[in-house]
């Protein structure tokens, strides 16, 4: 196994305990018995409580905000707290100057919100997410910046006489009030990332926060998808900043400075992260600690930071840490009658050239990968690319689906140059793909992970479908077909890291099927399998040349080689040495002297060569 | 003309304290993962150990040079075992947990370094004695004085110790190697967790330095100095290239630099916003920084 | 007494076991071959036995000493090392400092180092011409050479070998062969997990096969090579096949 592999392998085993089952119940009552309190509470507290519990939805609110960029895209955001200022300057200045009501600011406070999560989401689409917390952390500093130094924000000082919110004709002034209009804003916020979490938008922030490769790699536009994630966020944010704004009447920067972000931080993670009832928790600890502490005011905040890593040692996941989706709600839909074993993908004309590279070249740091390298692939064939470590094979396939932009040759398919696409529209356009080192989204079930591959094949994640589209009847059939189709459909409800090794390289190629590829480039299927899954492999692997799809293939195990094999082409130090029937490709003397070696004759020598032994 | 040359030679002695600062970010980041967050609090905590070492020895008459170099050493000393008493008790138990967790315990321990800071010596600012001699000359219209020059030669002197300590000896090595791959270092022999302590300690040990020096250079400090301090090495940090040495020295007097031409020409209430803008253009177009990350990517 | 024990080793990640009571042994010069399908607990196995995670219970002991709870530096400093699956080079420093990382233990010595480099460049000539390159440019059969000429370094008495000839072209499987038959010469023992089933019972003396955490098969290399269960589940052909493969 490569190292990833074992990190994966250490993964999925850290992951098995936390399965869930157990404590459902007692969950949906807990659930239950807090909304009964959060109703009643203002006949149980008093108004200074009130007041504290006020200020306890309102980052309730952003926590659920924020939650949806780091909890459920697992993007780091540092400067949250520029929404929150957004929407509330926004809403406020519409307000004092347009004198339009709290109701009717709201759309456009959101609206800005949006656009400013595109402009802070644009330059870190390309980052690591590490880069993202500087960023992130400098945009909320910018934005505060700003408002402290613009007239039209009144400056340090402000704005001030922002008029209450009204609901029907009221205006909203005592705590009890505030706090109900802030439960249903909450609610809302509630709603709104419940559903974002369980559409597919959720399940592509989940695969991209589980590996962005193999997202991109199964169609998921990733740019795009993050970028949503920014949008999302903010936009609850906002909503959460306009009712800071109307509750006090007046707002000065100094409210939404890099500390707030990173309280509202702290109620995601001490919460939970992606966990819904886990912001409302991490809320009530950041917010009500402090105020319990009050009476050692000039301890409280040391006491406060201390309780905090002591918290995180105890419990590094948060209070109430997200649940995995339902073992078993992925049942099985009807199936039509007469259902092919093969589901219908794309067909191509046999025999036609589908994919077309030529003069092929690429160097890594002034070292040559692949030099002059061209591969026809025609339709309905199995065309194995062999050579040995450091060849340059995998540099190719990484050309061709978009890892790698080369910089010499084209890669054309049906016609259509490939070079400069991002990887998900490749795949989009028909070519699909497996990993050396097996990527699969571990976290995510096996079903979750074909379902994320057919947003490829639908094209339109996001137009076509709604943006909070639920996964339908018809896309859970298509990806049980292929899942049945590899010989899953018994596990199609275990995660991903459940399976074992031979079931895991199958899943991977049923997921990058789903996509309904015209090609699909298999990387090393066989490394690390025994003879048994070997056969059974071979088998999956000639279904799917016989269900229409074109094979390439790079792989070391020469009996898989040369039993698939219609074509074989031989790579050595990043140039084509042979190609043709693997008969001949065998015999080849270059073949032999570069990768095979010698069986029978003289074996020692090569080896000596290889290892530069002359004595 | 004489302004320009007034703001770059102050520039370049601010930046030379941040890029003290901004190793210790990059360093601790390269090896575990972490954005210490706490790490520009552990440069005020210098700075008062610095401040308490010199208003004692002053009012106890010892001469100036002796009253520097103590109060430099125990600054030092007093970050260093902190640094190291912060990883030991905050972080190594999340080493294997998600970095998230980690990252706000140290959030975590930045707030109680500060309150901790502000209980006993208050919210107040503190005045470190002016004892330094004021000579000075002048180039080109702009006024360096002596121990500006001092100042800014022994942090390049730390810097360069550093350097030649992390890429020339066995033990740098080890560092580097435990950057990349946690458990192929233990297989070499490496212990581990000595390792990562050790490298705190190198970090705090210079963020102290910078801390005593800022005292004696700026005389005022306060308990929440290492925010902004910490804000702008950190990006110095990310500027130069997340785990690279060098790069975080040069960004770090980039920065100072920067701080410095936009307090002078346009308004120091700008200069972070101008920091700021700076960084996000520059990982635009550059996204592992100006000089290239350090970072083994993992899967 | 052999120079490695492992009795009755238990270990799991999690709730989920990965080994139930796994008992090996090591001789002195010995090369013992660890076999199994993926997920049967090979690696797990070597990662308990250089310390790299806690077993549940059961006991290694190395020359005479219980490891068991050792830390992982702690029995490398006592000449057990491994080569993990995936070679794990440390891709951005160069040949030599990986060379020199191996012989991290032995740092104060110079001359120490200069000479057991010297030998690690006569077994290795390819990575003496390339000891300035940085070692995430090596091609995979080179990275080999290097995990194995780092480890040692330190002049193991044991080398845990993790699937040397993974991911490696054919002739380069049959070179880290010939690297193992000369380190053996030296006087090393090796313990070697192997999915290359024919090359790993031709260069052992005794193999054990494991699956889903239990020993279930163990012996003299040459007899597993003709047990009818090992061919059928590893060498996917007949005895004569398996005899007559290099």
């Amino acid at each position: 196994m490569t190292p990833a592999q074992t990190t994966q392998a250490a993964r999925r085993r850290r992951l098995a305990p936390r399965l869930p089952g157990a404590g459902m119940a007692t969950r949906a009552g807990v659930t239950g018995a807090a909304c009964l309190l959060s109703l009643l509470l203002p006949l149980l507290l008093s108004q200074y409580a009130m007041s504290v519990a006020v200020t306890v939805v309102t980052f309730a609110i952003l926590g659920l905000g924020l939650n949806v960029v780091v909890g459920y895209a697992g993007l780091l955001d540092l400067g949250y707290a520029a929404f929150f200022a957004i929407g509330a300057y926004t809403s406020s200045l519409l307000e004092l100057h347009t004198h339009l009501s709290f109701w009717e600011t709201l759309p456009l406070a959101v609206i800005a919100a949006a656009i400013s999560g595109c402009i802070i989401g644009y330059p870190t689409l390309r980052l690591r997410s590490d880069y993202l917390a500087i960023v992130t952390l400098g945009f909320g500093e910018i934005v505060r910046i700003i408002a402290t130094n613009l007239n039209v924000t009144g400056g340090p000082n402000g704005l001030y006489g922002i008029p209450a919110a009204t609901v029907f004709g009221t205006s909203i002034l005592t705590s009890n009030a505030q706090y109900y209009l802030g439960l249903f804003l909450m609610a809302v916020a509630v709603a709104v990332t419940g559903l974002l979490s369980r559409s597919r938008l959720g399940r592509a922030w989940r695969s991209l926060r589980e590996d962005e490769t193999a997202s991109e790699a199964v169609g998921v536009p990733a740019t795009k998808v993050k970028l949503l994630a920014y949008v999302m966020g903010a936009m609850v944010g906002a909503l959460a900043g306009m009712f800071f704004s109307a509750r006090f009447g007046a707002i000065d920067p100094t409210s939404f400075t890099y500390n707030t972000s990173v309280m509202i931080l702290i109620v995601v993670i001490v919460g939970g992260m992606g966990s819904i009832p886990g912001m409302i928790l991490g809320a009530v600890i950041v917010v009500a600690l402090p105020e319990v502490l009050r009476p050692i005011s000039n301890y409280r905040l040391l006491l406060f930071a201390l309780a905090l890593i002591v918290l995180m040692l105890a419990r590094p996941q948060g209070i109430w840490p997200a649940r995995r989706s339902r073992p078993g709600s992925f049942t099985a839909p009807p199936e039509p009658a007469g259902a092919a074993p093969a589901p219908a993908g794309r067909r191509s004309e046999p025999g036609s050239v589908l994919l077309s590279v030529a003069g092929l070249g690429h160097s890594f740091g002034g070292v040559t990968a692949i030099d002059d390298v061209s591969i026809d692939l025609h339709a309905g064939e199995i065309l194995s690319l062999i050579g040995p470590n450091g060849a340059g094979k995998t540099t190719v396939f990484n050309c061709i689906t978009g890892l790698v932009t080369p910089q010499r040759g084209s890669v054309l398919l049906g016609g259509r140059s490939l070079r400069k696409l991002r990887p998900h529209k490749i795949v989009s356009l028909g070519v699909a793909r497996t990993f050396q080192s097996i990527r699969l989204f571990e976290g995510l079930d096996v079903a979750e992970n074909c379902l994320v591959g057919l947003a490829a094949h639908q094209g339109r994640l996001l137009a076509r479908h709604g943006l909070l589209g639920r996964t339908t009847a018809a896309d859970r059939r298509q990806a049980l077909r292929w899942l049945e189709f590899a010989g899953l459909s018994g596990q199609a409800h275990l995660l991903a890291a459940q399976l074992s090794y031979g079931d895991r390289r199958r899943l991977e190629i049923a997921r990058a099927l789903t996509s309904a590829p015209l090609i699909l480039l298999l990387d090393e299927p066989g490394a690390g399998t025994n003879p048994t899954e070997k056969q059974a492999l071979m088998q999956l692997i000639r279904q799917v040349r016989d269900s229409g799809v074109a094979v390439l293939l790079i792989e070391h195990d020469m009996d898989l080689v040369m039993g698939l094999s219609d074509r074989v082409i031989v790579l050595d130090q990043g140039r084509i040495i042979a190609a043709g029937p693997p008969a001949q490709v065998r015999s080849d003397a270059r073949v032999i002297d570069a990768y095979l070696g010698r069986e029978e004759t003289g074996s020692g020598e090569t080896v000596e060569e290889v290892l530069g032994w002359h004595s | 003309m004489s302004a320009f040359l007034q703001y770059l030679v102050n520039g370049l002695t601010s930046g030379a304290f941040l890029a003290l600062v901004a190793l210790g970010y990059t360093m601790i980041y390269g090896i575990i993962r972490l954005i210490n967050f706490a790490h520009g609090d552990v440069v005020m905590v210098g700075s008062f150990a610095g401040y308490t070492m010199v208003t004692t020895l002053v009012a106890q008459h010892w001469p100036v040079a002796a009253v520097v170099l103590v109060a430099l050493v125990a600054g030092m000393a007093i970050t260093g075992g902190l640094g190291m008493l912060i990883e030991r008790v905050a972080y190594q138990p999340l080493l294997n947990s998600s970095r998230l967790a980690i990252l706000i315990s140290a959030l975590g321990v930045s707030l109680a370094l500060e309150e901790g800071a502000r209980i006993i010596f208050g919210a107040g600012f503190s005045s470190y004695p002016n004892i330094l001699p004021a000579a000075n000359f002048s180039v080109g219209g702009a006024h360096a004085s002596y121990v500006q020059l001092a100042m800014f030669g022994l942090c390049l002197l730390l810097m360069l110790g550093l350097y030649l300590f992390v890429h020339r000896t066995a033990t740098g090595t080890a560092m580097r190697a435990l950057a990349m791959d946690r458990d192929a270092a233990r297989l070499m022999g490496i212990n581990v967790e000595r390792t990562i302590i050790l490298t705190f300690l190198l970090g705090s040990v210079l963020a102290g330095a910078s801390g005593v020096m800022q005292g004696l250079y700026y005389s005022q400090i306060n308990f929440i100095m290492g925010f902004l301090l910490g804000l702008r090495a950190f990006t110095a940090a990310v500027l130069g290239g997340i785990g690279n040495i060098p790069g975080a020295m040069v960004a770090g007097l980039l920065i100072g630099l920067i701080g410095s031409f936009s307090d002078g020409y346009v308004s120091s209430q700008w200069t972070d916003a101008i920091i700021f803008a700076v960084l996000i253009g520059v990982l635009v177009f550059k996204p592992t920084g100006l000089f290239g990350e350090r970072v083994a990517e993992r899967a | 007494m052999a120079l490695l024990t492992v009795a009755g080793l238990h270990a799991s990640y999690g709730d989920v076991p990965a080994l139930r009571g796994v008992s090996l042994e090591v001789g002195e010069g010995e090369i013992v071959a660890l076999l199994g399908s993926n997920g049967a607990g090979k690696t797990t196995t070597l990662r308990s036995i250089s310390g790299l995670m806690r077993p549940r219970s059961g006991s290694i002991t190395f020359a005479g000493t219980d490891i068991t709870r050792r830390r992982a530096h702690a029995i490398v400093a006592m000449g057990l090392n491994q080569v993990p699956e995936g070679r794990r080079i440390f891709p951005a420093l160069s040949v030599e400092e990986n060379i020199n990382l191996g012989g991290y233990l032995s740092r104060r010595d110079r001359a120490v180092i200069a000479q057991r480099k010297q030998q690690v460049f006569d077994l290795f000539p390819r990575l003496a011409e390339r000891r300035r390159q940085l070692g995430g440019t090596l091609s995979g059969g080179e990275q080999q050479m290097l995990a194995i000429g780092r480890a040692l370094m330190n002049q193991p008495r044991l080398l845990a070998l993790d699937e040397p000839s993974m991911g490696l072209a054919p002739v380069m499987v049959r070179a880290v062969g010939e690297v193992i038959r000369r380190i053996r010469a030296q006087g090393t023992a090796i313990l070697m997990v192997e999915q290359n089933v024919r090359q790993a019972l031709v260069l052992a003396d005794r193999a054990y096969v494991l699956e889903t955490g239990r020993i279930v098969i163990d012996g003299p290399a040459s007899e597993l090579a003709q047990d009818a269960r090992v061919q059928h589940a590893y060498l996917g052909g007949s005895a004569e096949e398996a005899a007559s493969s290099p």
